[in-house]
């Protein structure tokens, strides 16, 4: 079901920066470079859909063929950057293939439970210390081969390679050694970790890729160039709920489900129920919405400002607009506290100071106005964030921790205090120098972070700080992030998991997204020393009631030393034609997505 | 009949000439002309004395009064008239998410005129009236137009100027000097005038530094973009160079003993400027749109600063148009601007052709 509503906590598990708020991958996300119109002016923008509300509505389209054809049609917002599921980084391409694989086991959205997938049954060995996985015996590749044993070791070895960049290997290592794995025999997967793993269920949740197609160009080092979007899609093996029949690049793909499916419905009959799905690409916001509003898709998740009109024409339209829950990922300003972009030849920019500066953030934490940030940019549709674990995750959310309040004359007066002086209206720090910095986000059509970057610059500047604020492409972002380092604040996303494991390479001072100072050799201060034993200790802890308290001290240390500023957490909707039966949209995904299928009328 | 007054037009003329060659212009003109002419001056102050004429502070924003409507205004009756002629109710958010305002009866605010340097504005600038609704971020769209009037009414002064003065001495030198060099010249013109504008200017808004304001970043935009059009104006001077070299002044001058850089500057490039003039004023509004197109796109002026095509691109979410319909509002000022440049280029055209200069 590749529509922003299922949050793919089962494929690619570390937490990943998140792009637009409308995704809900836990991936990175991409977009590509823009079509531009052809002059830019407003209408010429909007020509596309103007002329899809025309053809798609009048000339080409019954109004109910995709309930005689039991198909469902989405949107997203960009092509897909690989079909190669181990090294998919962005959410296009986990929305692309998300149904062509499946893993060991999946998470129940509803329950958050673990439940079987191609292993139907496992057993924890006493010590906590080996895990033997039993596979279906009635699962076959789309090629006629049986799924066996072979194809979760080729898998690991695959993800274990150095070689082979992916993100699944950080959440699958403990204490620096890879799990290994035997198969005693065809069907029987024996893995072995150094120590009792309390994430591993949650990370085990890995797509399993079929070793008989993929070893030979693993073995001759071509696996990185494999099943790229160039490669035919009858080509891919999978084994699936559904196949890709047919994809045009900046325009769509095509699904059909997969004939030898292993799932079958209780009652008899075949599984998914719907017999295809058809995944619109469209880089512009408004025109997917347009789509949905036309008819020409069935699922769409509105944009705050759209979830009122639409809940207006829902009897019109014949639409449900359904609460999700509230955005599991977190949106944040982050300060740059790397010294390996502010320290040269032992001199040190003034930026590093203030950045490190705890009375300087603290200052600065009180000047953001999440409840006029609520209003103007999410129309009320949102809550004020404090830690970077949403509400939502009840058993690791920390609700002790109490907000900075929006308060400028206290800032101001922290300010102060930290030797900060405001002179004829500009603020110098200690040393005599102006405080200025830059602020960016993510440019593009989705406004709303922009809004929120106005809104911070706006009260900073009546502290006296002048902020260039200046937007950027999301992939430059994540160079400056992940290489460059030339950046001083930024407004940016993560997805949030059910496993506060996941969020590992974001928390541990060795993180490659431990976004204010990445992949640390040694940690630099001691509370991210203590942040990175608190993960480790969390992890070796078997009963989910007695980890919480390790998680609920990061997210203190986070709330104490704020090397990121929590905002807001949006409220999520999800629109769907009410033709559709049994769709069940969650905070975390889509509930048992097979079962979805159109009314017959 | 219709030959009477034609023959009678030039007596008039010559009657009021002592009225003064500025009245004679007006009165030469057409009313779109002059429509024009009254609007573009209107726009150019608003450039001018735009914190004058903008009640509010362009970035100031009235967090409780997002996406607001235009708001009414009354006449004061009895003894209220000593706080104002003119009052509006305070509007009040009563839902964030449909943005639906009531008016506060119980209140009212006065609209004072000449005060506190501004040309109208409300006694306590912390409860605005907002003549043409607010924004997204409830900041007053009325001044951010006035203010988004300094960047897309200067953009094409500052584009024509560069492109116009750098097309008409090249294109007259190398016209009038001729040969290899001309050629070349030529050669090279063609050379610019083949590259893809549009793009060119996506790929310089992405190599600006960082570190310059957003305002100097964008000049700098219009003046590599006026850099690149100089090349076709270039060719069309040089066209006329070449034919004006032949003609009896210039041979004149040059039997005379006249140096080349004098006969140019004193007698190939005046006779010139009038079809120079009539084609600046018909190019400023491709200036103008090509700003709003590239601060629609996000790539122009950048948050806070207003123009209005940044202003206008509020308007590319259909949400906004169906239910706030004034953030189009910018979009008919730019589009009054670019008529009222084009009507007043026809205008030039005619009065400066030949045989029309009296």
């Amino acid at each position: 079901m590749p529509d922003a509503s299922r949050r793919r906590l089962n494929r690619v598990l570390p937490r990943a920066l998140d792009d637009t708020r409308d995704c809900h991958t836990g991936v990175l996300r991409s977009r590509p470079s823009r079509v531009l119109p052809l002059m830019g002016l407003p209408l010429m923008r909007l020509w596309p859909c103007v002329l899809l509300l025309a053809c798609g509505c009048r000339v080409n389209r019954p109004p109910n063929d995709h309930a005689a054809t039991q198909t469902l049609y989405s949107s997203m917002g960009s092509d897909p950057g690989t079909f190669n599921p181990i090294l998919v980084t962005d959410s296009a391409s986990a929305d692309a293939i998300g149904d062509l694989f499946e893993g060991l086991v999946k998470q129940n959205p509803k329950t958050n439970l673990i439940e079987p997938d191609l292993a139907s049954t496992w057993t924890l060995g006493p010590d906590g210390r080996t895990i033997t996985f039993h596979l279906r015996h009635d699962v076959r590749w789309s090629d006629g081969v049986p799924f066996t044993a072979a194809d979760v070791l080729f898998t690991l070895r695959v993800i274990f390679d150095p070689n082979v960049p992916n993100s699944i290997s950080f959440a699958l290592t403990i204490d620096g050694s890879p799990i290994t794995a035997e198969a005693p025999d065809p069907y029987t997967v024996v893995m072995h970790l150094k120590r009792p793993f309390a994430p591993l269920m949650s990370s085990i949740q890995f797509p399993i890729i079929p070793a008989h197609t993929l070893s030979h160009a693993y073995s001759s080092g071509q696996f990185n160039r494999t099943w790229g979007i160039d490669t035919p899609p009858a080509q891919l093996v999978s084994l699936g709920a559904y196949r890709i029949v047919r994809y045009v690049p900046g325009q769509q793909i095509a699904f059909r489900r997969y004939a030898d499916y292993w799932m079958h419905d209780p009652n008899g009959g075949r599984l998914p129920r719907l017999h295809g799905q058809v995944l619109l690409i469209n880089t512009d916001a408004n025109s997917r919405y347009l789509q949905f509003v036309a008819g020409l898709t069935d699922v769409y998740s509105p944009r705050p400002e759209e979830v009122f009109t639409l809940e207006q024409q829902a009897a019109r339209l014949g639409i449900t607009i359904a609460p999700v829950g509230i955005d599991t990922g977190s949106l944040f300003f982050a300060f740059n506290r790397n010294p390996r972009h502010y320290i040269h030849n032992g001199v040190i920019d003034p930026r590093y100071k203030w950045f490190t500066d705890i009375n300087f953030v603290r200052a600065l934490a009180h000047a953001v106005d999440k409840q006029g940030m609520i209003n103007l940019c999410f129309r009320g549709l949102a809550i004020p964030a404090v830690s970077d674990v949403s509400p939502e995750n009840k058993l690791y959310y920390n609700p002790n921790l109490k907000d900075y309040d929006y308060n400028l004359a206290l800032a101001a007066h922290l300010l102060d205090e930290a030797g900060y002086k405001l002179r004829d209206g500009v603020r110098y720090d200690p040393a005599g120098h102006r405080v200025e910095f830059e602020l960016t986000t993510t440019a593009g059509d989705e406004a709303l972070r922009g809004e929120m970057c106005v809104i911070f610059k706006q009260d900073l500047e009546k502290l006296g700080i002048k902020v260039d604020y200046r937007p950027q492409e999301f992939i430059s972002l994540v160079k400056r992030l992940e290489k460059s380092f030339d950046w001083d604040c930024m407004l940016m996303g993560f997805t949030g998991s059910l496993e506060p494991n996941d969020g590992a390479n974001f928390l541990r001072s060795s993180g490659n997204l431990h976004l204010w100072n990445p992949s640390e050799p040694t940690p630099a201060t001691p509370w991210e020393a203590e942040i990175d034993r608190l993960l480790d200790e969390g992890a070796a802890v078997m009963d989910p009631q007695a980890r919480a308290p390790y998680y609920w001290r990061i997210q203190e240390i986070l709330h104490d030393q704020l090397p990121i500023i929590e905002t807001v957490r949006a409220r999520r909707f999800i629109a769907y034609k009410n033709s559709l039966q049994n769709y069940v949209p969650t905070v975390w995904g889509l509930y048992r997505p097979e079962m979805i299928e159109f009314r017959a009328d | 009949m219709s030959a009477l007054p034609r023959t009678l037009e030039p007596a008039f003329a010559e009657e009021r000439r002592d009225r003064g060659a500025l009245a004679r212009e007006w009165r030469l003109m057409r009313w779109p002309a002059r429509a024009s002419l009254v609007m573009l001056v209107i726009f150019y102050l608003f450039a001018a004395a735009s914190p004058l004429i903008a009640p509010y502070d362009p970035v100031r924003q009235y967090r409780d009064l997002p996406d607001c409507p235009p708001m009414a205004l009354h006449l004061t009756r009895g003894a209220d008239r000593v706080h104002g002629w003119l009052f509006a109710y305070p509007l009040k958010m009563v839902d964030p998410l449909a943005r639906r305002f009531v008016p506060d009866l119980s209140r009212k605010t006065y609209l004072r005129f000449f005060y506190r340097g501004h040309l109208f504005t409300t006694e306590d600038a912390s409860t605005p009236y907002f003549l043409m609704g607010s924004e997204g971020l409830g900041r007053d769209l009325f001044s951010r137009i006035v203010y988004g009037a300094r960047v897309s009414m200067c953009i094409g002064l500052v584009g024509v100027l560069i492109s116009f003065s750098l097309g008409l001495f090249v294109g007259a030198f190398s016209g009038y000097v001729g040969g290899r060099i001309d050629n070349l010249i030529m050669r090279w013109c063609e050379i610019e005038m083949s590259l893809p504008q549009f793009y060119f200017l996506l790929a310089l808004a992405a190599v600006i530094p960082s570190g310059v304001s957003t305002v100097t970043s964008f000049f700098l935009i219009v003046a590599i973009m006026s850099f690149i059009s100089w090349a076709s104006f270039a060719r069309v001077i040089r066209g006329m160079a070449a034919a004006i070299r032949a003609e009896p002044f210039v041979v004149a001058g040059r039997a005379l003993g006249g140096s080349r850089a004098r006969i140019l500057a004193r007698h190939v490039i005046p006779a010139m400027l009038g079809f120079a003039a009539i084609n600046a004023s018909l190019s400023i509004p491709g200036y103008m749109l090509g700003e709003s197109a590239l601060s629609l796109l996000g790539l122009g002026i950048q948050e806070p600063a207003a123009s209005w095509g940044n202003l206008l691109s509020q308007a590319m979410d259909p949400q906004n148009i169906e239910h706030y319909p004034w953030v189009l509002l910018p979009g008919l000022f730019l589009s009054l601007a670019v008529m009222a440049f084009n009507f007043l280029g026809d205008h030039l055209r005619d009065r400066l052709a030949p045989g029309n200069l009296r």
